[in-house]
């Protein structure tokens, strides 16, 4: 899917429009769902739109925990998410380094298989892992995709 | 105008499914409205009843909204198709499969009722017009989003964004528009042109020229009564003289 080029990194316009849709969806029967989905929003394009700089790993691994809670706002019932949160390596990455990987390995699972999918996102050395499976269907094959961050890290000058 | 439209939204997304689906059960030309997620579940629904139009999704897993489409043309009488997207650029694709509009997600109520009035006029048979064409006039009609040309590097059609045309000059009994991608050959005469894009904010200023007048940045007078119109990127475009008049009073000058 094309992107968008913008400060900071890329924004899929797809998957802001779907967010978008899906906020519209829930204004009228639950303004409150609909409203933390705006505010999730705001938060992930404040994370890719600010001038480019370098963020923490943890930064970028919130970021991630952003886009999934946005995923599931569109896919209710069909994400279950695990994103570490504290004790990852203190390295400086680009905003999106490892979101963008995450998305385009979630949006290719969703793509080919129906049902819920489990997303854990695990550290394994220096580097990431990204464990995609069907929790409700056990004879779908796991994915398991490296996010080598080796080429993401960045100076903090 | 003709009421009770049925229609079929189909969407992988529940949310966006709902959203849209809400839309259409509280559109006054709309009397029945059936949901599908997949392509599948699509399929069932058209076996099992008449449906005016689907509204479809365009990226949705196992088969995508752009095959059904396809698959829906081996119809002796396939139900017009709206798509629906997040993202603009599947227009290109729509317009192959003559889709009867195209509508980028979330869509304002405004957007969605001129596609249900499409396709009441594809309904009524009263659209005489190529799939996908604007209506004729501007009696209640919109403008459309974008307009196919003749692709200058090979074949197929390219897809220019009505917007970003600065202005359209004759060339025998087509166009030729000016664009911020370049110049293109729109197979369509000038007069219909003027006509279809009445409520996009362009103006015939001469004979040969239909102007965005959003992409204009001054009004120059000329000794001899006529005067220019300079666009943003320095072009000047002739104004007729008996147009002159008409044009001061449009842009209150």
């Amino acid at each position: 899917m094309p992107q968008h080029a913008a400060a900071g990194g890329t924004v899929s316009v797809h998957f802001v429009n779907n967010v978008l849709a899906a906020a519209a969806s829930y204004i009228e029967e639950d303004p409150d769902a609909a409203r933390d989905a705006l505010a999730e929003l705001g938060a992930f394009l404040t994370h890719r739109l600010r001038p480019a700089r370098a963020v923490s790993l943890q930064e970028e691994l919130d970021h991630v925990g952003v886009y999934l809670r946005l995923q599931e706002f569109r896919f209710p019932g069909r994400l279950d998410s695990d994103v570490p949160d504290g004790a990852v390596a203190r390295i400086l990455v680009g905003p999106g380094d490892v979101q963008r990987p995450v998305g385009a390995a979630l949006d290719a699972w969703l793509a080919r298989r129906p049902g819920r999918v489990r997303v854990r996102v695990r550290t394994a050395g220096d580097d990431l892992e990204l464990h995609l499976d069907a929790p409700d269907t056990p004879d779908v094959a796991a994915e398991l995709v490296s996010i080598d961050l080796t080429k993401s890290v960045r100076s903090s000058e | 105008m003709t009421t009770g439209l049925a229609i079929l939204a189909v969407d992988d997304e529940p949310r966006a499914l709902a959203d849209v689906s809400r839309l259409l059960e509280s559109s006054a030309s709309v009397d029945r409205v059936a949901t599908a997620t997949s392509a599948k579940e699509a399929l069932v629904s058209l076996s099992g009843g008449r449906f005016d139009a689907l509204f479809l999704d365009v990226a949705m897993p196992e088969i995508e909204g752009m095959a059904l489409a396809r698959l829906l043309r081996r119809f002796a009488d396939p139900p017009a198709v709206v798509f629906l997207t997040g993202h603009p650029d599947a227009a290109v694709e729509a317009f192959e499969v003559e889709a009867l509009d195209f509508l980028v997600k979330p869509v304002t109520r405004e957007r969605l009722d001129a596609a249900l009035r499409r396709v009441e006029a594809h309904v009524q048979g009263a659209d005489a017009r190529a799939p996908g064409a604007p209506p004729a006039d501007g009696d209640g009609g919109t403008a459309p989003d974008v307009v196919a040309v003749d692709n200058p590097r090979g074949g197929g059609k390219r897809l220019v964004r009505v917007e970003t045309i600065a202005f359209a000059q004759a060339s025998g009994d087509y166009a030729r528009i000016v664009c911020e991608d370049g110049r293109f050959l729109l197979r369509t005469p000038l007069t219909q042109l003027e006509k279809d894009w009445a409520t996009a904010g362009f103006a015939r200023v001469h004979r040969a020229y239909l102007v965005n007048l959003t992409h204009a940045v001054e009004l120059r007078a000329q000794a001899n009564g006529t005067a220019v119109l300079v666009m943003r990127d320095g072009t000047e475009v002739p104004v007729a003289r008996r147009g002159v008049a008409a044009l001061r009073r449009r842009l209150h000058a």
